[in-house]
């Protein structure tokens, strides 16, 4: 509407849609030879070669020929390295925690390269290579999580800025654990929350609509005007003659048109909000309990094109069907009993994910939205213990966290293009007596 | 009544043309100032030499050989003094009411309102030899109002304007109950809500355009003629891209200020509390094309981004402590770092400030530094030169040079020595400070109970009571007395100005 105008000052849509960042280049090319090469869950090769060069993956198979002064990297086992989905890796700690965000506060900011470095060394030693990151983990609307490589240095290297929206119905916030109505409303403000942005995006195409109308209409009717401009002055003149002729007061002719139609005011909460019912951005609820989660499946019926994710969900299996058949996954943090956030509902129960899994529902494992995320492998074989099967497990911590939130074409598995992030073991990556010999993150090896 | 629309007048002139220097009001009288070094900072130390002042500048300066003493000119010095241009402080958020107001973005608030002349801080100012100050608003904001450069001198915010509407502090660090992702949010809205404003406003104006022309061409009115003869008066318009159809008085006075922040109007000034801020003010600076007119205010956390603050060009003033101290987090090793060294190492410019907690003498700070391993030079062009570049005032304050402001302080001896007193203060020609009439630092170091400050004897407690029995404000009179406070800094000034003279 105003293109090129205000050149100084960008738009808001500049940090709406998602932008991919350059992946950081290696310099150097790194060929990793292994013997059972897990392209993604449930596809190996073996004997197999992976080619990185300039932090991507050009190259997979047997036999390939390496260029020379690549760096030759030799192991048992390689797989893709691990995305943990539900993460406050690398945030500054008070955002983070932060209980005041808005759907439209964004994680990206509070993302602080310069601090907490051996939180993010430990997790790329555990092979956790991506995290979505989420800041807001007691405030009810957490805001817009991103999808980000880990990385030492002072440059983050961000896979998605934009990657979900997020919240959390009925959680322990600063010591207080909601009452059965506060748990009820929190559903309600949640679902309020997204109504509004329904009607808001709504609102904006409207107002499109209405807009091309009036500007058409005005158009043609402009064309007329400028067709008539001769009679009317003629006519104008005249008029003037005869007022002049009768001493009476010459009065111009009431000009009339419709009005045009206003927009309504940018608001990035209810812009955020309306991206999540539209479905660009999954929306992930934190929900425990089997009375929000029953509310929250029925209110969130009727968004269709609304991509919900439930993180948490320890009383999900109740609900098994509807998620299958819906097609929402959970993010489940599978914990010894006793162990974890000890404010939060109930523990974690570590045979949760096997549950579900074998129930239909899709499975990710996290490590429950704090900045330990090294235990991710752990987490997931604590899970293979109890009950879930191997290739889910892996799954659960590889391509199920890239497809979900839509980076499945650069993370999550081994394949021509994504980026290299390869970790090699010298056993089974769920084996706990495995041990991780390298870490090698978008083309650099990190960890020997 | 006439008097008052006369002087908003007047004010907003002054306001609305971007001025140069508000000199302090000047006599005829010439000054002389002798030392027996003095320390021009803009060249060699001149030994043996004589400044002369007339008009509030320096009009010649060499040693007593060069310049010539003319008769009806005041001496000041003496051949143990060592004379100094006086420090200038490129930020500081104290001397006022309170350093923040509690709203985010409150970019149409003007420091002078806020500025107390006879705040203690003022008075400090010039115990330590600060003659230019910046005031700007305290880092607790998102975008805060605008601020302005003075002098320590005077009884009215007016008499001590140096600059007024001088700078804008804006904040990457989160303001009080705010996260550093809430932060960048308030930061965020506040330029978008300014381009929705003007967008719409925009908008209406080319609305309103077609709206006439299609109603001139309805009623046939010929509407470039009539536009022709009604053209005289054109109303100056903004100098921004896409906002030359709106006149410069038609913006709401919530959003002009930052509007005339993206003109480069003012310097930004942002606060910055750690390195990921300092990322966060490089990155909103280069999005508004304010880059040119940045500082950052550091503080001592910072320096992990000299190398980002040394590539984007922007000069910086160090609020923190001048040592950061950090422990390794798995380690529990504290490791110290000297921070002016490692910015200096970067080729980041930087001026030193006395709003660390330390201390409030920039020559100390300045010695800190020497003492910390920067060489000496740097250290004092921290607290004279680039401060006074930072202000924009390069030309009028921060060395003794013929043609510039005649701020000029006589030290007892080195200026970076910790036995050295600031004895004499000159601002723009005029003696303001002389340490052996300093009441206050009389009573600290000699124990000399200024007049009017000892708690009333028995005997005039009870004549102050018979008087207090006549009327009301009598009565308050006496108790405003016996607090002693008030009347004790009346006193001092009066003691302060009249010793300057």
């Amino acid at each position: 509407m105003l293109a090129g105008l205000f050149l100084s000052l960008p738009t808001a849509a500049d940090h709406l849609g998602p932008v991919p960042s350059p992946l950081l280049a290696g310099e150097q090319a790194v060929a990793i030879r292994a013997e059972r090469v897990i392209l993604r869950p449930g596809e190996e090769l073996e004997n197999g070669t992976i080619l990185i060069e300039r932090g991507r993956i050009v190259a997979i198979g047997k036999d390939l020929a390496v260029p020379e002064g690549a760096r030759v990297i030799e192991g048992a086992v390689a797989c893709a390295g691990f995305i943990d989905p539900w993460s406050s890796l690398g945030l500054d700690p008070s955002s983070a925690a932060d209980s005041n965000s808005t759907p439209g506060t964004r994680s990206i900011d509070a993302l602080d390269p310069w601090h907490r470095v051996h939180e993010r060394q430990e997790a790329l030693r555990g092979g956790v290579t991506a995290a979505r990151i989420q800041l807001g983990r007691t405030s009810p609307f957490a805001g817009i999580g991103a999808l980000v490589q880990t990385d030492e240095g002072s440059k983050p290297v961000v896979v998605l800025e934009d990657a979900c929206m997020a919240g959390s119905v009925g959680i322990t916030r600063s010591g207080r654990s909601p009452d059965v109505f506060d748990r009820v409303s929190e559903v309600d403000r949640l679902i309020g929350a997204l109504e509004k942005g329904k009607r808001y995006r709504e609102a904006q195409i409207d107002f499109r609509k209405e807009l091309e109308k009036w500007l058409k209409a005005i158009t043609e009717k402009t064309t007329e005007l400028e067709k008539d401009f001769k009679k009317a002055k003629k006519d104008r003149e005249k008029e003037e003659k005869d007022a002049k002729e009768k001493a009476k007061e010459f009065k111009e002719k009431k000009y009339k048109e419709d009005k045009k139609p206003r927009r309504t005011r940018p608001d990035p909460d209810d812009e955020a909000m309306a991206r999540a019912v539209e479905g660009e951005l999954p929306l992930v609820v934190e929900v425990h309990r089997a009375s929000e989660i029953r509310r929250l499946l029925e209110k969130t019926e009727p968004f269709e094109r609304l991509r919900l994710v439930i993180a948490g969900g320890t009383e999900a299996l109740s609900f098994a069907k509807e998620l299958v058949v819906r097609k929402i996954p959970v993010i489940v943090y599978p914990t010894p009993l006793g162990v974890g956030r000890a404010d939060e509902y109930e523990a974690h129960d570590p045979a949760l994910a096997g549950e579900l899994a074998r129930a239909g529902v899709r499975v990710l494992i996290g490590s429950g939205g704090g900045a330990n995320a090294r235990e991710l492998r752990f987490l997931a074989a604590l899970a293979v213990g109890h009950g879930l099967d191997h290739d889910q497990a892996l799954a659960a911590i590889t391509t199920a966290p890239a497809q979900v939130f839509d980076a499945s074409a650069r993370i999550g598995a081994l394949a021509p293009g994504c980026s290299g992030d390869v970790l090699v073991f010298d056993g089974d990556p769920l084996d706990t007596r495995s041990g991780l010999r390298f870490v090698v993150a978008h083309g650099l090896v990190v960890v020997q | 009544m006439n008097a008052i629309p006369m002087r908003s007048l007047v004010r907003t002139l002054l306001c609305s043309v971007a001025l140069g220097a508000f000199p302090l009001a000047q006599s005829d009288q010439k000054l002389i100032i002798e030392a027996g070094r003095i320390m021009t900072q803009a060249g060699p130390d001149i030994e043996n030499g004589r400044i002369l002042i007339e008009g509030g500048r320096i009009t010649a300066i060499g040693t007593q050989a060069e310049v010539e003493k003319p008769w009806d000119a005041l001496v000041l010095g003496g051949p143990k003094l060592v004379a100094f241009p006086g420090f200038v402080e490129a930020h500081t958020s104290q001397g006022m009411d309170r350093p923040n107001e509690n709203i985010d973005v409150a970019p149409f608030l003007d420091i002078r309102d806020s500025i107390d002349p006879v705040a203690y801080f003022f008075e400090d100012c010039l115990r330590y030899g600060v003659t230019t100050i910046n005031v700007q608003q305290g880092g607790n904001c998102v975008v805060g109002g605008r601020g302005m450069i003075v002098r320590p001198v005077g009884m009215t915010v007016e008499e001590m304007t140096v600059r007024p509407l001088f700078g804008m502090k804006l904040s990457t660090r989160p303001k009080s109950g705010k996260s550093r992702a809430t932060q960048m949010q308030a930061l965020r809205f506040a330029f978008d809500d300014l381009r929705t404003y003007l967008e719409d406003l925009v908008e209406k104006e080319k609305d309103e355009q077609g709206y006439a022309k299609r109603e001139a061409l309805f009623q046939g009115r010929d509407l470039e003629a009539e536009k022709a003869e009604g053209r005289a008066l054109a109303n100056a318009t903004w100098k921004l891209e896409g906002l030359e159809l709106i006149p410069r008085g038609a913006l709401d006075e919530r959003y002009a200020p930052l509007v005339e922040l993206l003109e480069g109007r003012y310097t930004a000034f942002i606060h910055c509390n750690d390195p990921l801020d300092v990322d966060h003010a490089l990155e909103l600076a280069r999005k508004h094309g304010l880059l040119a007119k940045t500082v950052l205010v550091l503080e001592d956390d910072c320096w992990k981004a000299a190398e980002l603050i040394a590539e984007a060009g922007v000069p910086a003033v160090l609020e923190g402590s001048l040592t950061h101290v950090e422990r390794d987090p798995i380690t529990g090793v504290e490791k110290e770092t000297f921070v002016p060294g490692v910015l200096h190492a970067k080729g980041v410019r930087f001026a030193l400030s006395s709003e660390d907690p330390n201390t409030r003498a920039p020559a100390y700070q300045a010695a800190l530094a020497v003492g910390g391993g920067l060489d000496r030079q740097t250290a004092l062009d921290a607290v004279t030169k680039v401060p006074a570049e930072i202000l924009g005032l390069g030309n009028e304050v921060g060395s003794l040079e013929k043609g510039k402001l005649a701020n000029v302080l006589l030290f007892s001896g080195d200026p970076l020595s910790i036995t050295a007193w600031v004895e004499h203060v000159v601002i723009e020609g005029k003696p303001v400070y002389e340490r052996a009439k300093d009441l206050r630092n009389k009573h600290l170091l000699e124990g000399v109970q200024p007049p009017n400050t000892a708690p009333p004897s028995k005997a005039d407690e009870e004549k102050e009571f018979e008087q207090g029995e006549h009327s009301d404000a009598d009565k308050k009179d006496a108790e405003k007395d016996d607090k002693g406070n008030e009347k004790k800094d009346d006193a001092k000034d009066e003691k302060k100005e009249g010793g300057g003279r």
